[in-house]
């Protein structure tokens, strides 16, 4: 039977607890036999992200704590958490260290949640059914770092009922940026803002994407934009029957 | 380090510019953008082209002595006269000397980037010299006294209405808002000039090593006048320009239009070898090669911070930054904007000036994906961010105490997991109190920051103590 | 002081004076080139995609397509290179035929400057691009290509190399070389495509046919 940890990650921890539940749901009904190391907190990326690199060195550490306690592979519903654990944590410790190596122990078996379910799991259809008009946002480390260019999109295609629109801008920066939105908040707002815009045009009523931050970001601008389109984490979308 | 530079403040400008800007920025940006993937669509090799480059580039920078010294030895045998300004204030004195010996009353300039890094029009202008931009965007802003807006097109934020006002007043003249006609006048308003300066100053983008020569680059044709009409020939180049041969040229040629402005290559383009041999040819009887450190040589020390040098100066970065083109170029504080002004800056003027423009970025690596020479723009970025925030061998922190005093707070509610997990408990029920309709409109500062642009969503911690629970179910069931 | 800034980079690097050089990176092969016919071709399309004016004529035309272009373009005064295929072709009497006033290709830039028209061979050509490759001398004066609104380039296809491998093997070792590709553009003013900003406004290359 397959085992993995989940990586619940800062963001979903505090706001999106049903996506979590629903992470859960589907990688048990795939069979997967789930540890949740309570000890986790974050993975240090906004800290890393804004030049606090000794700083981030010790939320590291708390992470390699938490999860070396099994060798199970790390699943979590973030492209840029899972980026940084495998990225940018082993560039952290020097190399030849102990913390180096598991570092990079670590890195090769952390996953974001959707390169888990097609890379690994090899599954592109978890029977979710969801007749909708969808579009989709291509979040940039999920994008870029991550480099997963198919995945969400070949799931979103085996979820019944569900009409694909193609955003204009699709892989533009929403202006989420990690802690972007509280340096420079004007200028994240155009970016948001434009995103918006292109979603509202996109005439779908959902829209879906790969990542916590970027989904508060957006969630928040189509709220206040008066929008009713619904935003959605992909694992809420692939647990709708 | 080069000179004392005012405070770049990144936040402060992108919020004063006005909204014209971006929508011109905006239009130049999405039209390079498509003729560029055009043009790469044609190249079966174009990655392995910028992998090239990139390799060709790196090799120069670490091996950059060897090159420059070869390139000297070269351009001398030409018969070319090379300089060397340690600081951009070396290079104007330089500069100022040849035309005082040459008693120069209006020097022609084509577009160089390094004449804008150490202020050259200012100085001339001091010294009774009338020195005249005549690329046509170049041209216009230096008539409107302002700086560009993209690194290409610098005067694409103004509208052709205003350009012919611009032209009507400062030319004394009845100038159409018609592009062709404007164009017509800046071509004979600066026919003159060309045929009447003594002097011709340029940059260069690329120096080729193994000849001594300069590669100069443009689509009007002033790069070819300033360099053929005046009898001194005067240019100003970074000693980061250098590549090694002819062979290695190829591949930059291939790399810049394309990345550029999606041409196949530029109109025209000049292999200039010291000054001319006959007479009767055309061409400056006279060539001087300034050389220009101011702060280059410093910065090689950082194996990180130097892959800048690998630049060949196309803009292809600045056309897919979603940050410049919301502000444009005039928010960067230098005459280099968008993500490779948000590296150069900080490491030619130094952190304390321009701390702001590391952060000036949402990481998206829209840039790096573009790059003809493959530069970690990202990885600089959170490079130069660590310098700011932490300091390194380079220069002690630049970000305010407070600042940091947060994030040692925040590093520490994050390491020690039994704080964070506290914090993750109490939340929902402190910050309960600004729910409204389900969302957090405002919140105390530093969130508020967050909530004058979009609200929080509520927080709701809960999948730790559902997990608890349902592993309690799990075990009581057996 | 010459060298202080060598220092200092020599100082950056960790490199000293006797420091070898590690080998720099491979090239990849150059372009192969398709048969002639093909390379013309494509030569005389890339030219017509800029705006140029790219025709393949017999010699016998060029008498005619002279008085047309001198016509259609009101040409009073020309210049052009002083060598051998030119000469040939015999260019000047066919100018003077027509009534054009020839300005010596060695004259000062501000009589140049009054000419309409200048005509030039070229050195080298890339079809890939539509290049004209110009070398400079007594002979070929770089006033000629570009001070005169009209540039004529009368072309053969010997002059044909099918990459810019081959032209900088044959040509890194003159003094100045410049690359011809279309007329003088900008697009600074609104991104309105305008031609004849500061070099020619219209570019003419003609390919002769046969053999010269």
């Amino acid at each position: 039977m397959a085992k993995a940890q989940l990586f619940i990650t800062c963001l979903a921890d505090q706001f999106y607890t049903g996506t979590l539940q629903n992470m859960t749901r589907l990688l048990e009904e795939l069979g997967v036999e789930l540890i949740f190391p309570p000890e986790q907190t974050c993975c240090g990326q906004p800290l890393y992200n804004n030049g606090f690199e000794d700083r981030t060195r010790e939320v590291a550490r708390n992470f390699l704590r938490a999860f070396s306690h099994t060798d199970a592979p790390i699943v979590g519903p973030s492209g840029s958490c899972a980026s940084m654990i495998k990225h940018h944590y082993p560039d952290l410790f020097p190399v030849g260290t102990p913390e180096h190596n598991l570092a990079n122990e670590i890195a090769a078996r952390t996953h974001e949640f959707t390169d888990y379910l097609v890379n690994v799991l090899k599954v592109t259809d978890v029977g979710a059914v969801y007749p909708h008009k969808v579009t989709y946002h291509a979040s940039c480390h999920y994008l870029r770092e991550m480099g997963l260019k198919t995945e969400a999109k070949s799931l979103l295609s085996n979820v019944k009922g569900l009409e694909f629109i193609t955003l204009n801008e699709e892989d533009t920066c929403c202006g989420f940026g990690g802690a972007f939105t509280v340096t420079f908040p004007e200028v994240s707002r155009l970016l948001m803002e434009k995103k918006v815009g292109n979603i509202i045009a996109s005439q779908a009523d959902t829209v879906v994407m790969c990542e916590p931050g970027c989904l508060m970001n957006v969630a928040g601008g189509l709220y206040k934009a008066g929008s009713n389109i619904r935003a959605m984490h992909i694992i809420d979308l692939l647990a709708e029957r | 380090m080069s000179e004392p530079h005012s405070y770049i403040g990144f936040e402060e400008y992108s919020q004063r510019i006005p909204q014209s800007i971006p929508a011109a920025v905006q239009q130049a940006t999405s039209r390079f953008v498509g003729l560029r993937a055009a043009r790469v669509a044609e190249m079966p090799h174009w990655e392995q082209l910028r992998q090239l480059g990139s390799d060709i580039r790196l090799h120069t920078i670490e091996n950059l002595d060897y090159y420059l010294t070869k390139l000297e030895i070269n351009v001398q045998a030409a018969g070319g006269i090379v300089h060397w300004a340690a600081t951009a204030g070396d290079a104007r004195q330089i500069v100022l000397q040849i035309a005082k010996e040459h008693d120069v009353k209006l020097a022609v300039k084509s577009k160089s980037m390094a004449t804008e890094e150490i202020e050259l029009n200012h100085a001339l202008e001091e010294a009774g010299i009338e020195a005249l931009e005549t690329d046509l965007g170049e041209y216009i802003i230096q008539l409107a006294g302002t700086g560009p807006s993209h690194i290409i097109v610098p005067a694409v934020h103004l509208k052709k209405e205003e350009i012919a006002s611009l032209f009507s007043e400062k030319l004394k003249i009845q100038a159409p808002a018609d592009p062709a006609v404007l164009a017509r006048i800046a071509r004979e308003t600066l026919r003159e000039k060309f045929l009447n300066a003594e002097m011709g100053i340029t940059g260069a983008n690329f120096l080729v090593a193994e000849t001594g020569t300069l590669v100069i680059v443009t689509n009007e044709g002033n790069g070819r006048m300033c360099s053929t009409m005046p009898d001194l020939h005067v240019a100003v180049v970074g000693i980061d320009k250098v590549i090694p041969d002819w062979e290695t040229l190829t591949v930059f040629l291939k790399l810049l239009a394309r990345s550029a402005t999606g041409q196949k290559i530029s109109t025209y383009t000049q292999f200039i070898t010291g000054p001319r041999k006959e007479e009767g040819e055309f061409g400056p009887k006279e060539f001087h090669l300034v050389l220009l450190d101011n702060g280059r040589s410093k910065i090689l020390q950082d194996s990180v911070g130097r892959e800048i040098f690998k630049c060949i100066r196309c803009g292809a970065c600045a056309n897919v930054c979603p940050v410049y083109k919301h502000v444009g170029g005039f928010a960067y504080g230098w005459f280099i904007s968008g993500p490779i002004g948000a590296i150069f800056a900080p490491q030619m003027l130094g952190t304390r000036v321009a701390r702001e423009l590391p952060y000036a970025s949402t990481l998206c690596g829209a840039c790096a994906d573009v790059c003809p020479v493959k530069i970690p723009i990202p990885k600089i970025l959170r490079h130069l961010r660590k310098r700011v925030a932490e300091g390194d061998v380079v220069s002690g922190p630049a970000m305010a105490t407070s600042i940091r005093a947060t994030a040692g707070l925040v590093s520490l509610a994050l390491a020690w997991n039994w704080i964070y997990r506290t914090g993750t408990r109490l939340l929902p029920s402190i910050m309960g109190v600004f729910l409204k309709d389900g969302w957090i409109p405002s919140a105390p500062y530093p969130l508020s920051r967050w909530t004058s642009v979009r609200p929080l969503p509520r927080f709701n911690a809960q999948f730790r103590s559902w997990w608890k629970n349902k592993l309690g179910k799990k075990d009581t069931s057996r | 002081m010459t060298y202080s800034v060598i220092e200092s980079i020599r100082n950056s690097l960790g490199r000293g004076t006797g420091t070898p050089l590690l080998r720099r990176p491979e090239i990849f092969p150059a372009r192969q080139p398709e048969s002639v016919d093909v390379e013309i071709d494509q030569f005389l399309n890339e030219v017509n995609k800029l705006s140029g004016v790219g025709k393949h004529i017999t010699t016998q035309e060029i008498a005619e397509r002279l008085k047309e272009l001198v016509c259609s373009e009101n040409i009073h005064k020309a210049t052009l290179w002083d060598t051998d295929l030119l000469k040939q072709l015999g260019i000047e009497d066919l100018l003077r035929e027509t009534g054009v006033e020839l300005i010596s290709p060695n004259a000062s830039k501000q009589e140049m400057e009054l000419c309409d028209l200048g005509i030039t061979e070229c050195d080298y050509l890339l079809p890939e691009t539509g290049t004209i490759v110009l070398r400079s001398s007594n002979k070929k004066p770089r006033g000629v290509s570009l001070l005169p609104r009209i540039h004529l380039a009368i072309v053969i296809p010997q002059q044909l190399r099918a990459d810019l491998h081959q032209v900088f093997a044959e040509a890194k070792d003159a003094h100045y070389l410049v690359f011809v590709t279309g007329p003088s553009r900008t697009a600074d003013i609104e991104l309105t495509v305008t031609l004849g900003v500061h070099g020619p406004k219209e570019l003419y290359v003609w390919m002769l046919k046969g053999s010269i």
